[in-house]
């Protein structure tokens, strides 16, 4: 079997899967997939360049602010909002990956955390545009272009968001094994190496968070439609490190096990806190025994590729770290 | 017209001089060696012909064009590759793959996201080659990091091959090995010059290896080129002598 086969099976189980559902899962499933989307396009940064990204929340709250700014006002069709939404993102995503990229390590970390909780903060300061504390609500799904109305419906929409999630997984597939993608393995494995060689690495750097902000606007525009409003908690740190979990979790560097962890923690989250408050505790839990036992991720335990994932690796090279100049 | 040219290079840290007003010139085809004791600025100019580090005065001139200042990365598509004193790959990928990376580096599709494919398939047999070329091979599948520290620097040699440079800097590329591996390392250094339009520095603490390979010499003491000239000339100057015995002040 190989990964065509394996592809084609999942998105069948995908598609049927709503009929072996009751009505109210549908709702968190749909939540479960975009979320995957999300964590799969933070993977680009986390898992195949090692560029640890605190502030993935500015990627989906840009993308959710601005399709349901788009919907709410102009009598965009639904597929269009999106789309344009996802452009506005990665056009302002360019100024930002471009001073983020200046820095690595913490400080890169640091400089994406400051430019979501920038986004935040002006969510409240400019009230007038973005609703403030409200955010806005009553987002609409208009009908498509040739009148496509099918994802009006909540079974309509759930296979929009899957061809979303699929069409997005097969391109960034198709990225990382590209000429461009095996540089930011190499980038990830060294850095001074691969400049030394040749590859200007800051512009892999710089277009890699561009992707991933591209994709996760992509996540955040499918967002905003669908709960039919776009919160400032979109854009807070704390989405940012759920969505981080979620990756190292799945398995960082994979594209797939963070899908499978971003699906996983939305649906456990949604089942674990009907039964306690205490819900985060037991994710707490979780998430330490991964760190430490399992740091190939949900997606390294099923393929049995132990220690082989991008951070398992690293935490194997720190001891050999190179020195550059000497 | 040489095709290396330092023009009164010169490297400050703090109250040290590193490299001191350093001129020298490298024929194509030339082999040479640049000795010296351990801090004698050996390390620091082949960072400063790289544009690892930024000259304090003098320039670089290659192949005829000024490149000081220029960036990293820059330096390298203009046709100079190098390894590391301390060997540098990247190593969770397999060999091959570390080759390929070097091969793809000199290639116009290496920023291609799609349709790659051709790009890939032509650095993947430019990387065979040099695997091959460095007797390598049969580790191609192996990861770098688990290569023995003998085959790694190898490897690194495969990787600068690779980027078909016209300029090769190897830094102490037998440090560490056993006196088979240097053989091997030799000959195939000597190998790769004797049908290639290819220049070589290298930076060698074992006097066999430059007396083996080295066309010319140079003797850095202090950052300061003390002596310059062919293997045998070089050892038997008094001042060269002296230098490695410490007297020379």
């Amino acid at each position: 079997m190989n990964w065509k086969h394996g592809f084609i099976g999942a998105a069948l189980l995908c598609a049927l899967l709503p009929f072996a559902l009751p009505q109210y899962m549908l709702t968190i499933v749909v939540e479960a997939l975009i979320f995957g989307l999300l964590a799969m396009s933070l993977d680009l940064m986390v898992g195949y360049c090692r560029l640890y990204s605190f502030g993935h929340a500015a990627a989906y709250g840009l993308g959710a602010y601005a399709c349901g700014m788009l919907l709410k006002h102009f009598a965009l069709p639904l597929p269009i909002g999106i789309l344009l939404a996802v452009a506005i993102t990665v056009v302002i995503a360019i100024p930002i990956a471009w001073i983020c990229t200046r820095s690595t390590g913490v400080s890169f970390a640091m400089l994406t955390l400051a430019f979501a909780q920038l986004g935040y903060a002006m969510l409240y300061r400019f009230k007038e545009i973005t609703g403030g504390s409200d955010g806005i609500d009553g987002i609409p799904r208009p009908p498509g272009p040739f009148n496509i109305a099918w994802f009006e419906s909540k079974l309509g929409y759930y296979y929009l968001v899957l061809f979303c999630l699929l069409g997005s997984y097969l391109l960034c597939r198709a990225i990382v094994r590209s000429p461009f993608g095996t540089v930011l393995a190499a980038i990830r494995e060294n850095e001074v190496k691969a400049r030394s060689l040749g590859y200007n690495t800051r512009r892999y750097k710089l277009a890699t968070v561009v992707l991933a902000y591209g994709f996760g606007a992509l996540a955040g525009a499918l967002y905003a439609p669908f709960a039919g409003f776009a919160s400032p908690e979109l854009f807070f740190w704390l989405t940012s490190g759920r969505v981080l979990i979620m990756v190292v979790v799945g398995g960082a560097g994979t594209l797939v096990g963070p899908i499978l962890g971003g699906g996983a923690f939305l649906i456990l989250e949604n089942e674990l806190s009907q039964l306690t408050d205490s819900w985060p505790l037991i994710f707490g839990t979780i998430f330490i025994a991964f760190v430490m036992f399992a740091p190939q991720g949900i997606w390294g335990l099923i393929t049995g590729r132990f220690g082989r994932s991008a951070i398992a690796a690293s935490a194997a090279r720190t001891e050999e770290a190179p020195d550059a100049a000497a | 017209m040489p095709l290396l040219e330092l023009d009164g290079l010169s490297r400050r840290f703090g109250a040290l001089l590193a490299v001191d007003t350093v001129d020298l010139r490298v024929e194509t085809g030339e082999i040479r060696a640049i000795i010296g004791p351990n801090g004698a600025g050996k390390s620091t100019l082949f960072n400063l012909i790289t544009s690892v580090v930024k000259p304090t005065a003098g320039r670089v001139r290659f192949a005829n064009e000024d490149i000081t200042g220029l960036p990293v990365q820059e330096v390298a598509q203009k046709g100079i590759a190098r390894t590391f004193q301390l060997c540098h790959l990247f190593p969770a990928l397999s060999a091959r793959e570390n080759v390929r990376i070097a091969a793809q580096a000199r290639d116009q599709g290496r920023w291609r996201f799609f349709g790659g494919d051709a790009v890939l398939r032509r650095s993947a047999e430019q990387a065979d080659a040099a695997l091959q070329r460095l007797g390598l091979e049969r580790h191609a599948d192996a990861l770098a990091g688990t290569l023995g520290h003998g085959d790694q620097r190898l490897l690194e040699v495969a990787m600068a091959l690779a980027q078909r440079p016209r300029l090769l800097l190897l830094d102490e590329p037998t440090q560490g090995l056993s006196v088979k591996e240097t053989d091997h390392t030799v000959d195939i250094l000597k190998s790769m010059l004797a049908d290639r339009d290819l220049s070589m520095i290298l930076v060698e603490h074992d006097m066999e290896v430059v007396f083996r390979l080295a066309d010319f010499v140079t003797v850095l003491h202090r950052g300061r080129v003390l002596a310059d000239g062919p293997p045998a000339v070089v050892k038997e100057s008094a001042q060269v002598r002296s230098a490695y015995l410490g007297e020379f002040a």
